[in-house]
């Protein structure tokens, strides 16, 4: 049986901030993958009466399709044995039927079964090493359902930390135009701008965003402003994606505003804020900085953040953020994964557990918390666990019951470590509980229009077809784990709860322009350095065209 | 005259920038001069890689049962055959085969609920194991190439088995973090029992076997500044090493990652793990695994983003169970197979597995299938990966490589698996 091309999703309470709507009962209509006005009758239907209708998710931040990933897969066997995933029971001819393994870090086909049985649609990978991008597309064509993109790992880039160094910042930009195209690639990230190349440099000092990198000129402010620049002269729709130096570091929120105020007028994104938002007590030890990050975002409209938020049990840190997850390994002594990276950029993979009763973890939940409860705007403090950082993807329902719930909250709040939350506006009492409309923003509207794609996070027409309906349940978390159905480019993924469809995803890149005169360096670059040739760099034989810049 | 661009075909018939498979260390510079669709040069490559390449030419044929037939007939007799067996079955992943052939493969073995396993199973599981015990601290190997200024060969000599190892990877750097020429690193060859060393060194050190994990033992003690009397005799040499390793900026150890040795003491390995782990405390340190070729890297890959596990997958019971303790003599003699799978090519089955397939029907999909040095029920030969089918390959350290088609072959292994799998389908198993 193949999928109807046309749909009708009849009766559904809508949520679609990008539009106004904020439950408002109305049918969608959904014709050759996109959302149409009106659709003829005898259209087939879902009944969705009495249920929330919302864009499917879109995920800003997460570790789902890279080398870093496959290595921290290998690393967890443990995990894939305690969490076995059999094959979906879908319908005939409906796609890959595959089985895999779960965990923190689960393996492709399940990755993209589980994202879907969610009612997310669209996932980006926020690490890949240019060097690595053609393992990142071959992981997304085995992760089924979601349409997936990445960024691109550039903030300790060898030929990019010359031209900081030599202040050529068209050079610079031209460059990172051509990693972005020749990999597939779709924003510039920079992770720990320069910490990285300290560390594999042995320079285990630099901390601050003014220090210069070894004997050279550059520091951690040139390079993010290198880049900034380039991401928005670019016309790039997603801004530069900024992990902050000294992640999770008490007193790092002096590193973080810095870097916010460095870049002041500019557009630019920071992720994973949660892990940037520590201040430190006249002891050294921990506290929410987080008051004063969300003011500095609440008050700049050019500043956007994914939280990070942690959630209580398995995680697995996975980080291009090499120095940081040694320091990780040095006070946790769990098993560790270092790979440095030729010419790019690092790799650390660490286990870690969340566990209510550290006063650490339940400080970094309460800081993650206070970001959500004290924003003022969700269309810039959007949701996410920097998957599997802070938490799986799967903790995301009851994330959003923690964000609607505050019943649910306080008594979470009660039974963690209160060691370091004095204090904190957490424990002063939070009232705040976010609308159904909120939800859908910093799950959907708000991520996809941070990233810049006008086709996702809203039910207008000429939309893609990706919509998640939820049966109400009194149980919020659960209501947001079991969608009752998943329509995913026009095609019903899930029905009454079950996955029974798992189309293939489309690859969300970008081709930017850029001088090609440009090229006769970086060739020189490759031929002198590097151990791939400059002709074997660039991944060949994309199936999606890339999408259209500006 | 400039080189040729990558995958073009000029006057002379030259295609650049070729992989080689030869070995683990994935050589992306090869020049070949190709004519008459035959390959008459490798320029670059060593004999090894040279040899792989060969000319070119693989056989074609098609057989059931010892016979000629059309390839139809062939995956409907291997259809039959493996979806029709009574009783368990066996996929292997062998060499030579690119990513895209391999990840068919693995889905045959999951919808057949099969035992699925690759080369790594038995020539590497010591270090696989012990990474996933304690992690690993590595890199890339043109971190070691641009960083490195010491480098230990942990009994081996990698001109044996990976012969540009050493000059690409190890050899001169350029200038961006060593100075240039030879006296940018030192080099020290460490040889346990007659697993030697490089004759050419900066220091030498002999080790006996029954040394060998002591001593690593004692150095990792030694940077902590302690000792723990394990060193069985060799204690002024690992004084010495000891001092050099911290006093460099970034040490490589290199170490077969395929040896006989890893078999005889697997805990060598977790030792050379630790070691290079704990040397980042002092200074900076990765652990240089080496490396087989065909693309037996990328089957691990492969295996590890689609099951969770690197090799030695039981998909019996609907998912993939990890059973690294079953493999070889182990796992053939536990339960016996109804039916085989080899996707790669046959010569690439390490000897443990052949002898378990003895007797069995088996089902070959891959380069040279019908010279298997076994029986074979159904053989299909087709192109061999980075020579006759383009796509994915890796190289030792888990770098993905773009693979090229350089002269035209007998039928893809992609596509030959893939129609396969559709036969499969078909008969709803």
């Amino acid at each position: 049986m193949s999928a109807p091309t046309r749909l009708r999703i009849v009766g559904g309470v809508v949520h679609d901030p990008a539009n106004g709507v904020d439950g408002a009962v109305r049918d969608i209509c959904i014709e050759d993958g996109r959302i149409v006005a009106e659709v003829p009758p005898g259209t087939p239907t879902v009944n969705a009466h009495g249920m929330v209708v919302m864009p499917g998710g879109v995920d800003i931040h997460s570790h789902v399709a890279s080398s870093a990933c496959n290595h921290g897969r290998r690393l967890l066997p443990e995990e894939h044995m305690a969490d076995p995933a059999p094959a979906p029971a879908l319908l005939p001819g409906a796609g890959p039927s595959r089985s895999g393994t779960g965990g923190t870090l689960p393996s492709t086909f399940t990755t993209g079964y589980r994202y879907a049985g969610l009612g997310y649609t669209t996932v980006f990978d926020a690490a890949v090493a240019p060097i690595t991008a053609r393992q990142t597309h071959a992981e997304f064509d085995d992760t089924p359902i979601v349409d997936g993109g990445f960024f691109v790992l550039l903030g300790n880039d060898e030929y990019l930390l010359r031209q900081v160094d030599a202040g050529e910042r068209d050079r610079a930009r031209d460059y990172a135009a051509w990693v972005i195209g020749a990999t597939g690639g779709y924003a510039i990230k920079v992770v720990n701008p320069g910490g990285i190349q300290a560390w594999k440099s042995g320079q285990r000092d630099l901390t601050g965003i003014d220090q210069t990198l070894g004997s050279s000129r550059v520091t951690p402010r040139a390079i993010l402003e290198t880049l900034t620049d380039a991401a928005n002269a670019l016309g790039l729709p997603h801004p530069i994606h900024i992990h902050c130096n000294n992640l999770g570091v008490p007193g790092n929120v002096e590193t973080t505003l810095e870097t916010m105020e460095a870049l002041d007028g500019r557009r630019a994104h920071f992720t994973h804020m949660q892990f940037h938002s520590y201040g430190k007590t006249a002891e050294g030890g921990w506290s929410s900085a987080a008051d004063q990050i969300i003011e500095y975002v609440n008050g700049n409209p050019l500043v956007s953040v994914d939280v990070g938020q942690v959630m209580f049990g398995p995680a697995t840190t996975i980080s291009a953020d090499g120095p940081v997850e040694y320091l990780l390994h040095a006070s946790s002594g769990r098993k560790w994964v270092n790979i440095d990276v030729e010419l790019e950029t690092g790799c650390g993979i660490v286990p870690h557990t969340y566990a209510e009763r550290a006063a650490v973890s339940a400080l970094q939940w309460a800081v993650g918390l206070e970001l959500f409860l004290l924003s003022e705007d969700p269309w810039r403090v959007v949701l996410s666990t920097d998957h599997p950082n802070g938490g799986s993807f799967l903790s995301y329902p009851a994330l959003i019951q923690l964000l609607m719930d505050r019943g649910y909250r306080d008594a979470q709040l009660k039974r963690v470590n209160a060691r370091l939350l004095a204090g904190t506006a957490l424990a002063d009492g939070l009232s705040r509980e976010y609308t159904l409309n909120e939800i859908a923003i910093v799950t959907r509207a708000g991520p996809a229009r941070l990233l810049g794609l006008r086709h996702k996070g809203h039910l207008g027409v000429g939309a893609d077809a990706d919509v998640t309906v939820y049966a109400r349940d009194p149980e919020i978390a659960r209501m947001f784990a079991t969608p009752r159905y998943v329509v995913k480019g026009g095609q019903l993924v899930v029905e009454e709860g079950q996955l029974r469809r798992a189309p293939g995803g489309r690859r969300l890149r970008l081709s930017p322009g850029y001088d090609a005169a440009a090229l006769r360096d970086v060739r020189r670059h490759f031929e002198a350095y590097g151990t791939v040739a400059f002709d074997n760099f660039a991944v060949r034989g994309l199936r999606d065209a890339p999408l259209e810049i500006g | 005259m400039s080189t040729p661009a990558r995958g073009s075909r000029s006057r002379s018939d030259q295609v650049a920038h070729v992989i080689c498979l030869g070995c683990g260390c994935a050589c992306d510079d090869i020049l070949l001069t190709v004519r008459d669709e035959l390959i008459v040069q490798a320029e670059h490559a060593c004999p090894l890689g040279a040899a792989w390449f060969g000319d070119g030419r693989v056989p074609g044929a098609v057989r059931v049962h010892g016979r000629d037939c059309e390839v139809d007939e062939a995956l409907e007799a291997a259809a039959a055959l493996l979806g029709g067996a009574r009783g368990r079955l066996f996929v292997f992943l062998g060499d030579e085969l690119t990513c895209a052939a391999q990840r068919l493969a693995l889905g045959i073995a999951d919808r057949l609920g099969a035992v699925a396993d690759g080369v790594v199973s038995e020539t590497a599981p010591a270090g696989i194991l012990a990474g996933q015990r304690r992690g690993r601290a590595a890199a890339t190997l043109g971190e070691i190439r641009n960083r490195a200024d010491l480098v230990i060969y942990w009994a081996i000599d990698p001109d044996q088995r990976y012969p540009r190892y050493r000059s690409r990877y190890a050899g001169y750097p350029s200038g961006l973090h060593l100075r240039r020429g030879p006296r940018c690193r030192t080099v020290i060859s460490v040889s346990v029992g007659a697993d030697a060393g490089p004759a050419e060194a900066d220091l030498r050190l002999a080790l006996r076997p029954e040394q060998e994990v002591g001593a690593l033992v004692e150095l990792r003690a030694r940077l902590a500044g302690r000792t723990v009397g394990e060193a069985g005799g060799a204690t002024a040499e690992l004084t010495d090493l000891a001092g050099r390793l911290t006093r460099a900026k970034y040490v490589a150890i290199v170490h077969d990652g395929e040896s006989s040795l890893e078999r005889r003491s697997p805990d060598r390995t977790e030792a050379l793990i630790a070691l290079a782990q704990a040397l980042n405390a002092p200074t900076r340190a990765a652990l240089s695994t080496l490396r087989g070729g065909g693309n037996r890297s990328g089957a691990e890959a492969v295996m590890t983003w689609q099951t969770g596990f690197p090799f030695a997958v039981d998909f019996a019971r609907g998912f993939p169970r990890y059973q690294p303790d079953r493999r070889g003599d182990e796992l053939f003699g536990h339960r016996p197979f109804a039916a085989a799978l080899v996707a790669g090519s046959p010569a690439s089955l390490p000897e443990q597995v052949r002898r378990g397939l003895s007797g069995l029907p088996v089902v070959v999909v891959g380069p040279r299938a019908s010279e298997a040095p076994f029986p074979v029920r159904v053989a299909i030969d087709t192109g061999t990966a980075g020579i006759h089918e383009a796509g994915l390959g890796y190289r030792m350290d888990d770098v993905p490589l773009p693979l090229q088609a350089v002269v035209p072959g007998p039928r893809s292994a992609t596509e030959t698996l893939e129609r396969l799998w559709l036969r499969l389908e078909e008969r709803g198993r």
